[in-house]
This record gives structure tokens, sequence and C-alpha cells, in this order.
């Protein structure tokens, strides 16, 4: 897999003395270290941690290992989760039976468990989870499956959006307290943003490739 | 970790006090004059106004009372903190997501985490029925809020243009419109400008100059994530701290769970739950302020012999009639960088397509804004409502910096099967959870249709290229309907329930229209209002 960045010189994480000591210290937990995680157990972590990858293409596990964190973290906390349907269950228990249900499927299709069958076929599973239209197993009577897919979706997106090497690849400026920025108009950057570099000169970070992806 | 982040705050305030406790309350076992449920948009201004008319009053709240400087931070993520996250559950053939882009938690509610966007509603949003003979006419008249509007607008400073195009004020407001704007709130007048729609600068609740110790807005952009600076109004820096130094007390952290009647039929006060024990706060007066699915709730779940329906519930339309706003995003790909990260969110609107057309096919209308964004909330756009994933996922936000967005805020016509009911599930005090039914009705798909459109057009005007549409929506509304008749309508013109007269509800729950506009200035012109008409009612002794 190769990931590219329009801002290869841009680390959002220089300008972290200009950032409140609140902000820096909620943006520093991200890069760990870690506690040991309190919910996912088992298999479960690894299966997590392949999907989320899968959910927004990328394989660096510094990265991941703080995604996994936060929804390990949060679905520990059971602080609640905006919304549900009705008759979907809650997403501690959504998300563990969902992750049982997902191998289950891997061996009906593929006999073999989810982490064991190629990336393609990975995605293949994602995919019709995603319009609810993977195979028939008795799992999918209690764990809706695009809610499943939907749930592993957004903390994914969640932790990983919220990553500042992520932030910097996308040129994105990042907190701007006390600073703030000035030069918002049309065309016009602050001194201290990301300058982006032509298409040509994309800068490969990771040149892990992958088999069929 | 975020969600381990303690607040470590005060549960009770008033003059002069601040307790970590809640066995000094400043009223005790007596009775005040007034109880808000809901320390939020509504009853932050209601605790000011009648706070400032003399009368004993006390907010209680189920978030903690922020602290800006070390609650608030410049970040997506760390800001969930600051949203409603208690589970509700949701259904019907589009249910309604909850949270970021509705209901806050602690004092301040909703508005510590909205982008500051200050519309008044048009003269027409109150005679729907009249003009378009569809939902319902409000029980008041634009004429009747315009001082209030006036009043909060000089409150609390409004930045906005000389001159407004549309609806019945057109400025100019207490504070000059903010400038520069953003890029992003450039190329869209420039894309209207090019098709010949007006556009203008938004009034803003964030100020262009300093105001009473506040500085003037840096567009750090965390609108949403709680302003750091103290640029943008909440009520939690602007009502909320005047109203304790008139005498109110505030008590933090704890949900109310029942509002008690007593032999006469009247409200008596309230019982709630701090730290898994209960109290009480008797009052003479009881006003529930706690959003369009939380009031709702409250007063089903405090059905009593008297009242086996819920309180106020006689119509049988408490929870009914709830609207949304349809605020779908229209993202397009320019070829420069637009970087909706910088600037406040919203700096551009149209109101061209606000009134109803006969020649469009449906009725009522919109606003569209040119709205700045960060990268969490788009990406969560772009995955779960878009439904990009994977390596299109990774593309689209590998070029962030190259998105532009316009929002719209369309009209929801108000539905009676759109409501709010008890589940048979108990949340952690025991309450049943909140099940929120919402389906669109043709009339709203059309004006989505129209408005995606349009916003597409604008975007293209100025050389984007459309690239996808998040069908989002923003705000609540309704639930417990004003109107004249106690037959079709929950509370009165001045917010009191028809059923029992010293129990008021206030807030977005009242509207009986949702309007095309962001509701925040109207849901505090109401609140207003509704202090005038209690203080006068408190001075004339008697709530009958």
């Amino acid at each position: 897999m190769v990931q590219n960045t329009y801002y290869p010189d841009f680390d959002v994480l220089n300008s972290i003395k200009e950032w409140d000591p609140t902000t820096a210290d909620v943006v520093l937990k991200r890069l760990g270290p870690f506690p040991p995680l309190k919910f996912l157990r088992g298999e479960e972590e690894m299966r997590l941690r392949v999907i989320a990858k899968h959910l927004v293409y990328d394989t660096r596990d510094d990265i991941f290992n703080w995604v996994i964190h936060f929804i390990d973290n949060r679905l520990n906390e059971g602080i609640g989760e905006y919304q549900r349907e009705p008759d979907a269950p809650s997403e501690d228990i959504l998300v563990r039976e969902g992750l049982i249900a997902i191998d289950n499927l891997s061996y009906k299709i593929h006999q073999k468990d989810f982490l064991n069958i190629g990336i393609k076929d990975q995605f293949k599973i994602l995919s019709d989870l995603q319009v609810g239209k993977a195979a028939s197993i008795p799992d999918w009577s209690k764990i809706p499956q695009k809610q499943l897919f939907d749930k592993l979706l957004i903390l994914t997106v969640s932790g990983y959006y919220s990553h500042p090497t992520v932030w910097s690849e996308m040129g994105y400026g990042g907190p701007a307290y006390p600073r703030g920025y000035y030069r918002i108009e049309f065309g016009l950057t602050d001194p201290w943003e990301a300058v982006r570099r032509n298409e040509g000169d994309k800068k490969k970070i990771d040149k892990e490739d992958s088999d069929g992806v | 970790m975020e969600y381990k982040t303690s607040v470590k705050h005060n549960y009770d305030h008033y003059k002069g006090h601040r307790y970590d406790n809640l066995d000094h309350r400043k009223y005790g076992d007596k009775e005040a004059d007034v109880c808000i449920i809901g320390v939020g948009a509504a009853g932050g201004v209601l605790l000011y106004e009648l706070a400032n008319a003399g009368l004993d009053v006390v907010g209680i709240e189920a978030g903690p009372f922020w602290d800006p400087q070390t609650d608030f931070a410049s970040d997506e993520l760390h800001a969930y903190s600051l949203n409603w996250q208690d589970t509700r559950l949701s259904t019907g053939n589009d249910p309604l997501k909850f949270g970021p882009n509705n209901s806050g938690r602690g004092v301040g509610g909703g508005t510590t985490h909205f982008t500051g966007v200050f519309y008044r509603f048009h003269e027409s949003d109150f005679r729907v029925k009249s003009t378009d003979g569809v939902a319902e006419d409000w029980p008041i008249s634009y004429q009747d809020l315009a001082p209030y509007y006036d009043k909060i607008e000089n409150d609390i400073k409004v930045s906005g243009p000389k001159h407004f195009p549309w609806g019945a004020f057109n400025g100019p407001y207490p504070y000059p419109e903010r400038e520069p704007i953003s890029a992003m709130a450039q190329v869209f007048r420039e894309g209207c400008e090019n098709l010949g729609i007006r556009s203008s600068t938004t009034p803003l609740a964030i100020l262009s100059a300093p105001f009473d110790g506040r500085p003037p807005c840096t567009n750090r952009g965390f609108c949403n994530e709680g302003c750091l600076p103290n640029a943008k109004f909440s009520t939690l820096i602007q009502h909320v701290p005047k109203a304790i130094d008139k005498g109110a007390e505030v008590i933090t952290d704890s949900m109310v769970t029942r509002i008690m009647v007593d032999k006469s039929g009247k409200v008596s006060g309230v019982e709630f739950s701090h730290k898994g024990e209960y109290y009480q706060q008797k009052a003479k007066i009881v006003i529930v302020a706690a959003f369009a699915v939380e009031t709702p709730r409250l007063l089903l779940n405090s059905a009593c012999p008297q009242f086996p329906d819920g309180l106020a519930n006689s119509s049988g339309l408490v929870g009914k009639y709830i609207m949304p706003h349809s605020g779908h995003d229209v993202y397009a790909k320019f070829d420069e960088e637009i970087r909706l990260y910088k600037g406040t969110p919203v700096m551009a609107c149209t109101q061209d397509f606000y009134e109803s057309d006969a020649k469009r096919g449906f009725v009522r209308g919109y606003t569209l804004n040119a709205h700045g964004n960060r990268p969490l909330a788009m990406a969560k756009v772009t995955a779960l409502d878009a439904g990009y994933w994977g390596k299109d996922l990774r593309e689209i936000m590998l070029n962030f910096n190259f998105y532009g967005m316009i929002t719209l805020v369309g009209e929801v016509l108000p539905h009676i099967e759109n409501k709010v009911i008890l589940s048979d599930q108990k949340d952690e005090y025991g309450m049943p959870r909140p099940e929120i039914h919402f389906t669109y009705g043709e009339n709203d798909n059309n004006l989505i249709e129209h408005g995606v459109e349009k916003a597409n057009q604008i975007l293209k005007a100025r050389k984007g290229k459309p690239a996808f549409v998040a069908a989002d929506t923003g705000h609540l509304l309704g639930g417990c309907r004003m109107g004249d008749d106690p037959e079709k309508s929950v509370v009165n013109s001045f917010c009191q329930s028809h059923d029992i007269p010293n129990l008021f509800i206030c807030g977005a729950s009242v509207f009986t229209t949702s309007g095309g506009a962001n509701p925040t200035e109207t849901i505090l012109a109401i609140a207003a209002r509704t202090g005038d008409y209690i203080a006068d009612i408190a001075r004339k002794g008697s709530v009958e």
C-alpha cells in the first residue's frame, strides 16, 4: 500500500509550542504510549486492527495503536453513543458480537478465519457488510450488518482523523489557539501553514506494497 | 485520554459561592420562585432575565459548568464532550443523528458548540398555514419577536452586514461585519455573483471588535469545538455569569428525572439525580428548557395520577411534530486550495431561495451557508453519509485542502408521525430512553433536491467540480409546539403550558414550524420574551 502526501515538508507538531496546554496534552496523548486494553480481548484487537486499516486504507501500526486504544476506551467507558436503532444492540455488544460474526462469515465463505484470508477477500466482506448483502449466517439475526459496518467505520474514522500525522499529510494547519489564523483569504496562508508540492513531487511515505489492493 | 479527562468543577454556584457538593444549596428545602431545567440557549437567557427581574431562580443542568480555558481544546475529538452523548433510540425512514449537530450538554448547552450563525426568522415563517396552506401558523408574529431580536442582538453585539438583503430586518447590526471573509466564503460569493444570486456576509454571534472584556475572533475555526478566546457568544460566558451575579443559583451535573405535581394539579418543583443521590427543588414556577428530545421525554416521564399521559399533554401532542433542518453538505473540489479549516466556519450565505415560489413545485425554502470544516467532521460525513471508505476516503481526505462546501439549512414541515416517545429501554437514571421517529415528507425531499442543485450550481459557477453530497441534518425543533388552541398545541404564545399554568416550556421544542434558517437567535428571542412575561406575572403575584 502506498500513501502519498502533497505536503511532505509539513509537520503540524512543529507548532505545538503555539498551542494551549490542554490542546497540546490532548493531541500528544495520541502518540502513545498507551495503557493495556480494557475492553478488547483475545483476537478481537487483531481483527479490529485489520478492519480499521482497510477502512481508512493505511497500514501504519503506530497510528493504529492509537485508533485501537481510542476504540477500546470508548467501548469500555459506555458513555453513550448518541443514537442507535431501537432494535440494535449497544455498541459494545455490536462490535464484540460483530467481530465474531465476521469470523463466522469468513469461515462460511472461505473455510478460514478472517485474519487468514487474503486482503482482497477481507475487503469484499467489508463491502458486502456496507450494503447489508453478506452471505447468510445465523449471526445476522441479532447483528445488523450495515449498522455493524457503520459503527466500525465511525469509530475508526474518529480515531484515525484525530491523529496528528494524518493531519500533517492532509496539510491541515491544526490547533490554532492562542495564535489563530490571519491570512484566511483565498490563496493566502500564514507562514507556519503547510506548503503544497506539485503532484509530481508526491513523496512516498510508505513503500509497503500489498497484494491485490 | 479524552473521555477520561475529568472535569472537576463545583456543582453548586451562586454569587460568591462555589461548592463541590450540594450541602450548601442556596434554597435547599425552601421554595424558589422559578426552577429552570436545562441551562442552555433558552435556559441561560431565562436565568438571566428572571434573576435580573429580582426573582429567586435556580437552574439545574445535567452536564458540567465548563471552564473554556481548561475544558475546551482546539480539537474535534475532544469536543465530543460538549455534546449530549447519552444514547437515544433513533428510527424512521430517515433516522436522525444526534450530538455535534444539535444538542449540547453542560452549561451553555448547544451554544457552546454552535457556529455562531445568527439569523432572524422571516415574517412568513410565522404564518405558513395562512400563506402556503401547510403546517400551522404560530400564535405570534414576527413583530411580536422583533423587539426581542433587537435586544438579544444588542446584548451580545452581533457582528453583521450594514445591509442584509432578506427578511424584515435589513440591518445594520450592532457590530460591523467580520472581515476579511474566508476563502470558502469568497468563492461562495463569487459563484453567487456569477449566477445573479444575491449573497451576504453572515450575521454572527462572534465579535468583530472587543466587547465586555472579550476579544474579537482570531479565525481559528473551532466554533463547533468550544470557543477558547470567548470571541463567540454562548450563554455559558454571556448570560449565566451575569445571572449568577444577580443572585441566580446554578446546580450542575444533575439530571432532572421528574417534575412534581401537587394535589391541586400544579407543578411544585422537580426531582433530580446527582451522583446517584436524589434531591428535590421546590419552585412556584417550573420551566422546562431541555432541548427538543429531553423536554418531551421529561414531561412524558413525569406522568402521575392527575396526568396519566404526561404533563401538559391533554392534546396528546407532547413529543409530536419534531422537525430537524435538512442540512445536506454539498462538496466540490477546486483546482486551488480552499483550506476549509480556516476562519469562522460560516461567513457568507444566501437566502434568495427562502420564500415560497410556486414555480418550484414545493412550498417554503432554505438558506445556503458557505461552510468551513475540519478533518474529522469532513471524514465522518464523507464516510458515513456519502459512503466512501478505504482508498476512496483516503484519497478524498488527502485532498482535504482542495474541497469547498455549502450547507443547506432547509425548512422541514411538521408531521405528526415525526415524534419523540418513551421507549422500553432504561438509562442509568432509570428513565426510559427517548425513541425518535423521523421521515422526510415529499415537500421536504423536493426542497432538498432544489437546494442541493442550487448549491452545486454556485460551486460550479466558481469553477468547483461537484464531488459528493452528504445527507446530513442540523438542529431539532418542535415536540411541544406553541399555539392558541389547546387541542392543537402544548404551550401558548408565552410558552406557558395550556394544561398547567405554572409549568412553562421554552427553547427549541416550542417551534410550530422550523423556518429555513439556523434557529438559535429565534430560540433566544422566544426565551427573552417568555422571561418578560414570567417577570410580569411574578410582579402581579400570580401565575393563573
